[in-house]
């Protein structure tokens, strides 16, 4: 296929490192260890998924790039999962993830083995979801006793202690029924959460639900589902939610302010996305007010929040990953869509993006505006 | 008991040395001699002692098999044959038996020459080892004696690679080598038929790796050689032979071709003629692709890559060139080197692992300054790049292959038990084999189930189905009947024809009963009661009375004599054959009941 070649030649000034590769199956994970391992997972239904670890190609991390020819990812530790994986989190400081999925009427805990290769289910959260299209969004809280915030609904989060299985907090009952499709964690007492609805909520669990800690924005416009992220690093002040709409629009938030979105821009895409729930918008860690948004083909885009001008404009993308689109030359990759994708924690333009053939790529594109 | 032992040969955990031991059903096979390019001493040699503990080698192996060219899979062959001692054959492909040599000699002037090692096998040790090389044809069937028989087929991986499958009677095992399920540009991807082998064994090396695909590696090299040639700086890939050098050609070419670029890329002419050479011999080795670039006898088929001249070499401008040999050690791509390398304008791409001792494993491992003859310094300053261009199966690759053999057991050498937990899992699941990871110095026992097959005769074929139930091939049946072994066949026959065969007499069993009858009349008398009663009794089967005073039931005799000490009482004298017990005892217990009143 001709665009694919012709791709792969542009790809050339288009990229400084670029790595593919083909997973077992698809994986709608990307969560990172730290610097040089991410977990992957497995999300089809009726098949056995595996939950992998992988180390990343040592030649992104080599200080002599040049000399160190090892391109390959390592399988550091596998497990098998019956159910598929939509969502899976890490436990900071420990050897346990926690994952989810649907049916969503329970957490799974596993445990990274210390003396082999092996994951394995340690022990199950029972939840209480009555529609089984339905899965809980997880986040994990910084503390010493290892605690996992989920919930699919507004009126149904909670913070579980894994080891004792103990309610250490829940939202209020009567409140809303909205489903929820974020959930971050700010540090060991607070987090914000978005609904499908577009509305945002920031809570503190030192105090009761329903209490003033609590301030909560209205739905976001027009019918439209939603997701967000909450910027946790870089200088200064300025909003620091993004939330990204299933039309492709961007409405940038401040946490102090949840109820006067700060801008709002509709992104290039050339068509609404057809899976909302693989919406993903994420916050460079290195690149001050860097975004980057995944979910409505098989492209990622990176948008530089600080150069917009005006609101309801219109605004293009610093740079846009095609590889999912062109890298197999197939007829059928220009039909791809892309699962998730996550920043790397230290390289600054360096990006994990999976998509549904299974395909992994690892790719630091150069910044088109530094060589002027 | 039929089993399969495997022993990983060598010490320690260390990848880097192929060296497998193979029993079946008392055949015994080495897979592979090859050498750790990492020690400097005995420790880079399979350890032997393992297998001449038995008496000499040559009494003990059957046969050796090379599976491929790179030295951590046939290193250590002349050392074996020659010095430690071996004279049976050893089997390769064609292509390996070739360029074999080639690298022994070229890594033997390494070792002796330039590092100074004494303890080494010598160039005639080289000759004599490979005289007794035997080379073998894909999917050709060799018989190495009568009841082993190994057959090659066609692995990827590098020119000549063979997976091996070793057959003794039902009994078989795969040997895997190093291959490739994912084709590149001058080579195919492994293939095996459903083989269906007691065991397949597989390196895995790199089953805990997920590879980098083939587009991005190469878009890896195109970005380095584009860079290197924009800038105005020269190219230097030094690369052996045949193989991989051709690939990268193609590569440039296409490229060259798309980008409309001018700069000169040439192909050292020492390279040219002995990639001919091995062109001619092995062409049915490589791919459609390369075939395409051989078009005239002597010359490659490429547009923009010309064949390279010594003073080229002071050209100014930028050039791209290909030379041997590939771990610059010596010849044109070392003379070369020499030229470009205090320009950091210039790059050199090493395209494979070069041997300790060599410039090349020099500046790979990070050197920039080197001590040339006469001592001279050499600055390099040009960049050095390492590129792996080649090809392993990594995880996929070898559930790819474990599914298109279908074997009952899977056996990974040349991995850490702890760290591939995860894949015996995954192949245990997704196949229901056992899988084995035997550590350097552990065997493995199998145990096979071998399906013996006899042949029946139709009598006896016959005279089980008129027992009314037909032979189904699933489920087991229990028969009757003698087994001949002769001639390495078994044949399952009757009783009768088993006793024709062999000349014997069938023996007679005869048993006779008495039972004593109240009677005081003559014997005459008492039989013609015994006859009525039972002519009346036994509706179902024949009773006669013989015209010598006995009666007959079927075959069953009854004959009455008188008590020799009591005249009142008659004896029966009862008697069957073997064959008719049941109805003798029958008779018997029907006898003893008594007979009935006799009319007056």
């Amino acid at each position: 296929m001709d665009e694919a070649a012709d791709w792969l030649v542009d790809s050339l000034r288009l990229y400084h490192d670029l790595h593919a590769f083909e997973l077992p199956g698809p994986t709608r994970v990307l969560e990172w260890t730290d610097n040089q391992g991410v977990y992957v997972a497995g999300c089809e239904s009726q098949k056995k998924n595996e939950i992998l670890h992988l180390l990343l190609p040592p030649k992104l991390s080599a200080e002599n790039q040049g000399l160190c020819p090892e391109r390959d990812f390592r399988v550091k530790h596998g497990g098998f999962s019956d159910k598929p994986v939509y969502n899976l989190k890490h436990v900071p400081e420990t050897r346990l993830l926690v994952t989810t999925g649907p049916p969503g009427n329970s957490l799974q805990v596993w445990q990274v083995a210390e003396d082999s290769d092996m994951i394995k289910a340690v022990s199950t959260i029972a939840i209480h979801e009555a529609k089984s299209n339905l899965w809980p969004r997880i986040a994990v809280l910084v503390s010493k006793v290892p605690k996992v915030l989920h919930g699919t609904r507004v009126n149904d989060l909670h913070v579980t202690e894994l080891e004792s299985q103990n309610t250490l907090y829940m939202s209020g009952e009567s409140d809303s029924e909205e489903e929820i499709s974020s959930l971050q964690v700010l540090d060991a007492d607070t987090f914000v959460f978005c609904c499908a609805s577009g509305r945002l909520g920031f809570v503190d669990i030192r105090q009761k639900w329903g209490d003033s800690g609590r301030t909560t924005s209205s739905p976001g416009p027009g019918g439209e589902l939603w997701c967000a992220a909450v910027r946790t690093s870089g200088l200064g002040s300025g909003p620091t939610i993004a939330s990204l709409s299933s039309n492709g629009q961007l409405q940038l938030t401040d946490l102090r302010d949840l109820d006067h979105p700060v801008s709002t821009v509709q992104c290039r895409v050339s068509k609404p996305s057809p899976d909302w729930e693989l919406l993903t918008v994420t916050w460079a860690p290195s690149l001050d007010g860097c975004l980057a948004i995944s979910g409505f083909d098989g492209t990622v885009q990176i948008y530089d929040t600080m150069s917009w001008e005006k609101n309801g404009s219109h605004v293009e993308p610093l740079f846009i990953h095609k590889g999912h689109l062109f890298m197999d030359g197939t007829e059928n990759s220009m039909h791809s869509m892309v699962t998730t994708h996550s920043w790397h924690p230290s390289k600054p333009r360096t990006l994990l993006s999976a998509a549904v053939d299974a395909s992994l790529h690892v790719w630091d594109w150069i910044d088109p505006c530094n060589s002027c | 008991m039929p089993e399969i032992k495997v022993t990983p040969l060598g010490a320690g955990q260390d990848v880097g040395r192929s060296c497998i031991l193979v029993s079946i059903a008392g055949k015994n096979v080495m897979l592979d001699c090859g050498m750790h390019m990492g020690y400097n001493d005995d420790r880079r040699f399979p350890d032997f002692s393992y297998i001449t503990q038995n008496g000499r080698l040559t009494d003990f192996l059957d046969c050796v098999i090379i599976s491929h060219f790179h030295l951590d899979h046939c290193g250590a062959l002349p050392y074996f044959s020659e010095m430690v001692g071996y004279d049976g054959p050893i089997y390769m492909t064609h292509p390996t038996k070739a360029i074999c040599p080639i690298l022994l000699e070229d890594y033997r002037k390494i070792t002796v020459d330039k590092k100074g090692e004494t303890n080494f096998f010598t160039s005639q040790m080289i000759k004599d080892c490979m005289k007794k090389v035997v080379a073998v044809h894909l999917h050709q069937t060799v018989q190495v004696d009568d009841e082993l028989e190994i057959k090659a087929y066609y692995a990827g991986h590098v020119l000549g690679a063979a997976m091996f499958q070793i057959k003794v009677g039902s009994e078989s095992a795969v040997y895997t080598g190093d291959y490739n399920m994912t084709p590149d540009r001058h080579l195919g991807a492994a293939w095996i038929d459903k083989c269906r082998p007691n065991l397949l064994i597989t390196e895995s090396t790199y089953a805990t790796t997920i590879r980098d695909s083939k587009r991005c590696r190469e878009r890896d090299f195109l970005k380095k050689v584009h860079e290197t040639v924009e800038r105005g700086g020269k190219v230097l890939i030094p690369v052996f032979a045949l193989g991989r050098a051709q690939e990268l050609c193609i590569l440039l070419e296409t490229f060259w071709e798309r980008m409309n670029l001018k700069a000169p890329i040439y192909f050292s002419t020492g390279l040219t003629e002995k990639a001919n050479h091995y062109y001619k011999l092995f062409i049915t080795w490589t791919n459609q692709k390369i075939r395409k670039t051989f078009v005239q006898r002597n010359m490659f088929e490429f547009k923009h890559i010309k064949a390279f001249d010594r003073a080229f070499a002071d050209n100014p401008g930028p050039m791209v060139v290909f030379a041997t040999p590939g771990m610059l050690h010596a010849g044109q791509s070392l003379q070369i080197f020499r030229k470009w390398a205090g320009n950091e304008k210039n790059m050199v791409i090493m395209p494979g692992y070069c041997v300790q001792g060599t410039v090349g494993h020099k500046i790979l491992s990070g050197q920039r300054k080197l001590e040339m003859e006469g001592r001279q310094i050499l600055e390099v300053k040009m960049q050095v790049e390492y590129m792996s261009f080649s090809a392993h199966a990594d995880a996929k690759g070898i559930m790819q292959l474990v599914r298109q053999a279908e074997p009952d057991n899977v056996l990974l050498v040349h991995g850490e038990a702890k760290k591939m937990e995860f894949l015996k899992q995954k192949i245990e699941q997704e196949f229901h084999v056992n899988c084995y990871m035997p550590a350097n110095g552990e065997t493995v026992t199998l145990l096979t189930h071998p399906n013996i097959p006899v042949g029946i005769s139709l009598g006896l074929l016959k005279r089980e189905m008129a027992l009314g139930l037909l032979p189904d091939a699933k489920r087991p049946k229990l028969m009757h009947g003698t087994l001949i072994m002769k001639d390495n066949n078994f044949r399952l026959v009757s009783s009768e024809q088993a006793l024709k065969e062999l000349g014997l007499a069938e023996h007679q069993l005869r048993f006779t009963c008495r039972v004593h009858i109240h009677d005081t009349r003559k014997e005459q008398e008492t039989v013609l009661r015994v006859y009525s009663h039972l002519k009346s009794v036994l509706k179902a089967h024949s009773v006669q009375h013989l015209p010598d005073g006995s009666v007959m039931v079927e075959s069953i005799l009854i004959q009455a004599t008188a008590h020799s000490e009591d005249p009142g009482t008659k004896v029966l004298l009862v008697s069957w054959t073997y064959q008719d017990e049941e109805l003798g005892s029958y008779l018997t217990s029907l006898l003893k009941k008594g007979l009935p009143q006799a009319p007056s």
